[in-house]
């Protein structure tokens, strides 16, 4: 009688084992909290956000404030990587980043595809002129200007179509192609988000003028795979942090404080995480 | 569920008495009397348990291992007895502990987090409607009865100002003792002081200038850009966020509390057969060794804690959906739509600012816009298109196919009870509305576009906000209803628990009582 009433104890402590198993064995998907080293996706080419500046090594805007997160969520180390605009959403479905900070604004139908913390910045697409062109003031004002096209933006769209101002367009290579123009003045004006003008234009010293007169708002979001909620709300809790005590006031100055964009040094409105 | 144990446990005992005939046989002229000569019983050992060689003469067969007083009759049942309370102290305080986890979940989702989505919904309602009327004020200019008025618009902006100061209050009680929330709490109602002075400054500089319906004189609308970039940059975002976070609360609240749940199920599942298993054992074991057909007091204890664990389990799954029913078909919606009724109602406000400030007049267009899209989204490059594209959508809705994003898009994907449903056409007719009227307002010239605003468009603005907050108001009886349903079952069984607890206990100690004290 005894062995068997041990057996019998042994198998029912067993499966209970295995049931509770199951049960916290149900637990949550994978999420950028489980990471030990998170890699993260940048621009590699636009000053003052992201730009490469060695194998492996990265600086600007987005950079630091994706290391800050990093940080603050408990990562032990960062890997950066390059993605582009036309890549970043395949790379977050398949694995290759665990989080992109690149100027990746969050519209309705990014944000069916990808989870967005953030905005860890509201940019306003804005005009760039040369510091001596004193009659632009406002969008408005670039009727029978050049304005330049860079290939692969939309934002010349905004002017000509949406605000259906009669603009001349010059087409260019990129927004660095743009700048050499605007400079050579074979253009009167680049249009675009104002942290990439002011990432320009603080490379380029007192030539060029931002005008302050923003007209769109360009939500910037940090991407993660969809439906990471837990790594979304640590990230838009490490955002608030950093927003209260003051190092994405000191980042932004660090970054474009020299190009004399009328910068927001509050925290931007969350989207909320989906 | 109960057959399970009842053909599991007494499998033990089955292989016993064949091996135990010897020892069963002799004692049984002793005991088959039982009920009068307890004391007198069983001959051999009389004090027994402790002496390790046993009642029973005929216990070792053999072994001459360790001296077990389990291998004498009463350390059985002592120990199957012993077992069995074990199992079901483990079953109750697996109910037990499982019940606390519901209660506090529903003390988080209904009445911390809950109520203060609501209050920090109502907070940015009031702060960014007082800037709208702050900007229809001075809009109006010195034609007062233009529209609904100017004292209107003044006396909506100082009872948006008074409900802006209690809601911070009560976001401020509901934030409790988290440092980041309570420092955003803070810079809002700091923030909310700067922001009525420079706005009074601002309105008394528009009343001494005096000028016709439109926008007021420079120096007006600089103290005014300086107010609503206050509002719109830095306050109404802390607002936002913190509505935010008591949707963050909530999820994680009811996530960790689900998961608990699961466990306290398959603990409370485990522990239930352990425990009727050992009781039935105990059943079986008496009636074998004192030749007896049944214990009616162990009965009874088996029947109340099978019935106890089956009900515990089942409420168990029950509070399962009721945690999943009261976040998913109420919270999440209330929280939805109290963020909709906030952008909606600051995309009101652009509405007025695009009239007041010709120079942004582009910017305001633009975010009037983007606030849209993310109240309901149609793919479209321009407010025409998306003026256009909503007519169709809203049209064809519910019959058609394409599925609407954004925050009411979202909801009316969602498929409902029809009360709900005819909640939602109505929510949606009426937005089609305002935006057909946004149309008129900004194809109007100056002077009408201000009579536009301040007269028609007000009114269904207004007409489409009640309905987004009869909407919420169905969502948010469902959230009610399902927090307190939860919270009564809860209440039932933990009221019974105690009974439970008490009276299995002593009905096992009238079971093996009176056959323990055979042996003294």
């Amino acid at each position: 009688m005894r062995p068997v009433s041990v057996r019998a104890a042994l198998a029912a402590a067993a499966g209970l084992v295995v049931l509770l198993a199951g049960a916290c064995g149900t637990g949550r998907p994978e999420s950028i909290l489980d990471r030990e080293t998170l890699v993260i996706g940048v621009k590699p080419d636009q000053p003052g956000l992201g730009m490469k500046v060695g194998e492996g090594r990265y600086e600007g805007f987005d950079v630091d404030v994706a290391g800050e997160v990093a940080r603050r969520i408990g990562a032990r180390g960062v890997r950066f990587v390059t993605v582009l605009s036309s890549n970043r959403q395949r790379f977050i479905e398949e694995g290759k980043v665990d989080l992109v900070v690149a100027t990746y604004s969050i519209t309705p139908p990014n944000r069916s595809k990808v989870t967005f913390a953030g905005p860890y910045y509201v940019a306003h697409q804005d005009t760039l002129v040369r510091a001596e062109d004193e009659d632009v003031d406002n969008v408005r004002d670039l009727k029978g200007r050049r304005l330049c096209q860079a290939a692969g933006s939309n934002s010349w769209r905004r002017v000509k179509e949406e605000r259906q101002i009669a603009v001349r367009l010059v087409a260019a290579a990129s927004y660095s192609e743009c700048l050499d123009k605007l400079r050579d003045r074979t253009v009167d004006a680049v249009s675009t988000d104002d942290l990439i003008l002011a990432g320009f234009s603080a490379r380029a010293g007192s030539a060029f003028r931002i005008v302050n007169a923003p007209f769109t708002d360009e939500r910037l979001g940090i991407g993660m795979r969809k439906g990471d909620l837990d790594g979304c709300e640590a990230v838009n809790r490490a955002l608030t942090a950093m927003y209260q005590d003051g190092t994405a006031e000191r980042l932004l100055k660090k970054w474009f404080g020299a190009s004399g964009l009328d910068l927001t040094f509050s925290v931007p409105q969350f989207e909320g995480c989906a | 569920m109960t057959s399970v144990p009842v053909n599991r446990t007494p499998a033990p005992p089955a292989p016993g008495p064949a091996a135990s005939p010897v020892p069963g046989t002799p004692r049984a002229p002793g005991t088959a009397p039982g009920t009068v000569p307890a004391p007198a019983g069983p001959e051999p050992s009389p004090v027994a348990p402790v002496s390790s060689v046993s009642p029973s003469s005929p216990a070792p067969r053999g072994r001459a291992g360790p001296p077990s007083r389990l291998r004498s009759v009463p350390g059985r049942v002592l120990a199957i007895a012993g077992g069995s309370v074990l199992a079901l102290a483990l079953l109750f305080g697996a109910l037990s502990a499982s019940f606390q986890d519901v209660n506090d979940g529903l003390k988080i989702i209904g009445h911390d987090a809950g109520p203060q989505v609501v209050a920090t919904a109502d907070l940015y309602f009031a702060l960014s409607d007082m800037d709208t009327q702050v900007a229809n004020v001075l809009l109006i200019g010195d034609e007062h009865g233009l529209g609904k008025g100017r004292q209107r618009a003044l006396e909506l902006y100082e009872r948006r100002r008074s409900d802006a100061g209690r809601a911070v209050l009560q976001a401020s009680a509901l934030a409790g003792t988290d440092p980041a929330e309570r420092r955003t709490v803070q810079a809002v109602l700091d923030g909310l002081g700067r922001y009525e002075r420079l706005a009074a400054r601002a309105l008394l500089m528009d009343e001494q200038a005096g000028h016709p319906a439109g926008p007021p004189p420079q120096r007006v609308l600089e103290v005014y850009r300086e107010a609503t970039d206050l509002m719109r940059l830095e306050l109404l975002p802390m607002a936002y966020n913190l509505t935010l976070e008591s949707g963050t609360i909530v999820r994680r609240a009811h996530e960790e509390r689900t998961a608990a749940l699961r466990t306290g199920q398959v603990l409370v599942a485990a522990a239930g057969i352990l425990a009727l298993g050992g009781l039935v054992w105990l059943q079986v074991f008496l009636a074998r060794r004192f030749r007896r057909v049944l214990n009616p007091a162990l009965l009874v204890a088996t029947a109340i804690a099978g019935m106890y664990a089956l009900t515990g389990f089942t409420v168990l799954g029950g509070e399962t959906d009721v945690l999943r029913q009261a976040k998913q078909e109420g919270f999440d919606s209330v929280l939805a739509l109290a963020r909709a009724r906030a952008v909606g109602n600051s995309m009101h406000g652009d509405q007025s600012r695009y009239l007041l400030d010709p120079e942004r007049a582009d910017t305001y267009e633009q975010t009037y816009l983007d606030k849209s899209q993310s109240v309901l989204y149609a793919p479209s490059g321009n407010l025409g298109a998306y003026y256009r594209a909503v007519d169709e959508g809203v049209d064809a809705y519910p019959a058609a196919t394409t599925r609407f994003l954004g925050l009411i898009g979202r909801e009316a994907a969602r498929s409902g009870p029809s009360g709900r449903q005819e909640a939602i056409i109505d929510v949606l007719r009426r937005y089609r509305e305002f935006q057909r009227s946004d149309v008129l307002m900004r194809r109007a010239s100056p002077r009408e576009a201000v009579e536009q605003l301040v007269g028609p468009l007000t009114t269904r603005f207004e007409a489409y906000d009640a309905a987004l907050v009869k909407l919420a108001g169905i969502h948010r009886a469902t959230f009610d209803r399902a927090v307190r349903d939860g919270e009564e079952r809860v209440d039932e069984l933990w009221f019974l628990l105690p009974v439970a607890m008490v009276s299995t206990a002593v009905l096992i100690v009238a079971g093996v009582w009176p056959r323990l004290s055979e042996y003294r």
